[in-house]
């Protein structure tokens, strides 16, 4: 199925309806996707997907995927919970994961941007500096 | 054992461990050497991306959503999925004279077995060209030791000469012999101790050439001791097209390390249709929209940005100064196609070359009518400006008459004087490959040429006239050379003595 400019276009100008303060709206997120399918209009499964991209990357820049060796003690989640959303505004959903491969440390990620302390990683570059 | 574990103990408890902050994003589709990749929100332009497994990439398209990304390594160890991350460097390449002597690749990384490569600066691969400020004009020759080339199409350092011409008729020969004339000039100038003389560096970019074709050039420059003064920058045809589209900035790079200290430099393009052929495939994978000949819009500023970079520094910036020749292959001769009109108008001039003329034994096959500098003659030697002055209207008045006496008609005799002057300056002009002749050596046969001494000689016989005064002035008259060499002009004192010297081989030619 080919993307063309317009069904491009057409997403992007549906996400857009969908945000409201900055923040996507899931009440309306949902109501565009029934309207779409209700439509049943040529090419409304391209046009889909195109917004579904749109809300993925949406979500993706507003949620902080924390991964730690251990699992991390309540006052620790509430500090870190604080300070995330200090940086990337309030509604960023967080979401705690254990990860034994990272031996220790924390690693966290919000769209594009990483914060890698663990020492999985340091090792990493310590390899590499061989 | 125990102060060593004591002292371990208070290193981690003084540790402080630091999270850095990363840009990463997702290979989303990757084919064709170039992968598109979602994430990388803070990514620049040119910015050098790590995609894992060694390989680097280059961030050359940003959307909205995604970044599209030139591989420059073997992509297919890549998949969907992967992790990029942003290095927060812009593409560079290591500089110096470290890398005289030495083939690298695109990246500035040896190919040719020899070790690390000696360098400690490196250069971004994309720069503004040196702004009208701290440009001066050209004033400084380059002998290529060519003597079409040195008499009627000089060339300045700092200059732009397109060599174009179709396949197989000479222009990488021409480029070669420019590099092995530096070469036997740079190191006539270490011998003699001479510190005024400015050395110039050559750096050789190949592009989309076939391995065996590099190595053979390699092998020349080898055999002729010209390596020690020149960087081989190799982007074979098996190489990506990113790597071929990249290969003319990164030695530009090379070269523009070389200017800006003070020094100068001659780079070869070999060559720019190949290098835009390369650039329109990376172009079509990113889907950019395509114009005439399917290249893309942006294929004249990819040119012109590229040998803007050509220039001549003022006394107050160093007095660098990097050189461009850059090839162009045409097609059957077609010098209107989309690509050669381009570079054409770009340069300060251009060396044709016919495969009639080649085909007819003249070698270098360079159309004297079709080729110019257009600032190269204020760079020229005084004493080669006396002798080869009239030169090019000789020639072109040579061919007029030539192609009119065709018809048998009866001559007046100073058209005939005309015609055979013409005939034996074309004979003296043809210059067996990988043979540079020193300039003041020229002079003299162009002087010796231009004053009748060889009208009495037979056509078929002018080529060993001129070698036998080669060798002469050479073996005999050393002195003169020498002088014309150090006074640059022909004095009445030193023309007074070419006419001794004329009339004494004269005497002794059979």
């Amino acid at each position: 199925m080919k993307t063309t400019k317009k069904i491009r276009r057409e997403g992007k100008q549906l996400f857009r309806l969908c945000i409201v303060n900055g923040l996507l709206d899931e009440s309306r997120t949902s109501e565009v996707v029934k309207r779409v399918i209700e439509s049943n209009r040529r090419g409304h499964l391209a046009l889909l997907s195109m917004f579904q991209r749109w809300v993925r990357l949406n979500l993706a820049e507003h949620t902080a995927e924390v991964e730690t060796a251990a699992p991390l003690p309540a006052d620790l989640r509430a500090t870190l919970q604080a300070r995330l959303e200090n940086l990337y505004g309030p509604g960023t959903n967080i979401q705690f994961a254990d990860r034994p491969s990272l031996i220790g440390g924390m690693r966290v990620k919000v769209g594009s941007d990483v914060y890698d302390g663990s020492v999985q990683s340091e090792l990493a570059e310590l390899e590499k500096s061989f | 054992m125990a102060d060593l574990l004591r002292e371990i103990e208070a290193q981690i408890s003084g540790a402080k461990a630091s999270a850095t902050k990363q840009n990463v994003g997702v290979i989303r589709e990757i084919a064709d050497g170039v992968a598109r990749v979602e994430g990388l929100g803070d990514a620049m332009l040119n910015e050098m991306l790590d995609l894992g497994h060694g390989i680097t990439g280059l961030a050359l398209d940003l959307d909205e959503t995604e970044v599209g990304v030139i591989i420059l390594g073997d992509y297919t160890r890549l998949e969907e999925g992967d992790e990029v991350r942003a290095t927060g460097k812009l593409l560079q390449v290591p500089v110096g004279k470290g890398l005289l002597g030495r083939v690298v690749n695109t990246l500035g990384e040896p190919v040719d077995g020899k070790g690390p490569v000696k360098s400690d600066v490196a250069y971004p691969v994309e720069k503004i060209a040196p702004g009208i400020i701290r440009r001066r004009p050209v004033s400084q020759p380059v002998q290529t030791g060519i003597m079409p080339i040195d008499a009627m199409i000089p060339i300045g350092r700092g200059q732009r000469e397109l060599i174009i011409g179709d396949r197989s008729t000479g222009k990488t020969t021409i480029c070669l012999d420019t590099i092995l004339s530096q070469a036997r000039l740079n190191k006539a100038a270490e011998a003699a101790g001479d510190r005024d003389y400015r050395p110039l560096y050559c750096i050789y970019v190949a592009i989309g050439q076939k391995q065996s074709n590099i190595a053979r050039i390699l092998t020349i420059l080898e055999e002729a001791g010209a390596m020690p003064y020149t960087i081989i920058v190799a982007s074979s045809a098996s190489d990506s097209a990113a790597n071929q589209y990249l290969a003319p900035f990164a030695g530009a790079a090379m070269g523009e390390w070389f200017m800006e200290n003070g020094m100068d430099a001659l780079i070869i393009y070999d060559d720019l249709s190949k290098h835009a052929v390369a650039y329109r495939q990376v172009s079509l994978v990113l889907k950019r929209p395509s114009g005439r000949e399917a290249y893309p819009g942006d294929v004249f500023y990819l040119h012109s940005r590229l040998l803007e970079r050509a220039a001549r520094l003022g006394e107050q910036y160093g007095n660098g100064s990097l050189t461009a020749m850059p090839i162009i292959e045409t097609q059957a001769g077609d010098v209107s196609a989309y690509i050669p009109t381009n570079v054409i108008s770009i340069t300060d001039g251009q060396i044709y070359l016919e495969t009639d003329l080649f085909y007819q034994g003249v070698r270098p096959a360079i159309s004297v009518g079709l080729s110019v500098s257009r600032v190269g003659s204020a760079a020229q030697l005084k004493a080669m400006k006396q002798v080869a002055g009239q030169l090019k209207g000789d020639l072109a008045q040579f061919r007029e008459l030539a192609a009119f006496a065709q018809f048998g008609s009866e001559l007046d005799a100073k058209t005939q004087a005309k015609i055979d002057r013409g005939k034996r300056i074309v004979e003296i002009f043809k210059q067996p490959q990988y043979s540079p002749i020193p300039v003041e050596v020229q002079v003299v046969v162009i002087w010796v040429a231009q004053n009748g001494y060889m009208d009495d000689v037979p056509i078929d016989r002018v080529k060993e006239y001129q070698t036998r005064l080669t060798e002469f002035l050479t073996t005999v008259k050393d002195e003169l050379l020498r002088k014309i060499a150090k006074e640059r002009e022909l004095s009445p004192a030193l023309t007074k003595e070419l006419k001794a010297l004329a009339e004494q081989f004269k005497e002794s030619w059979k």
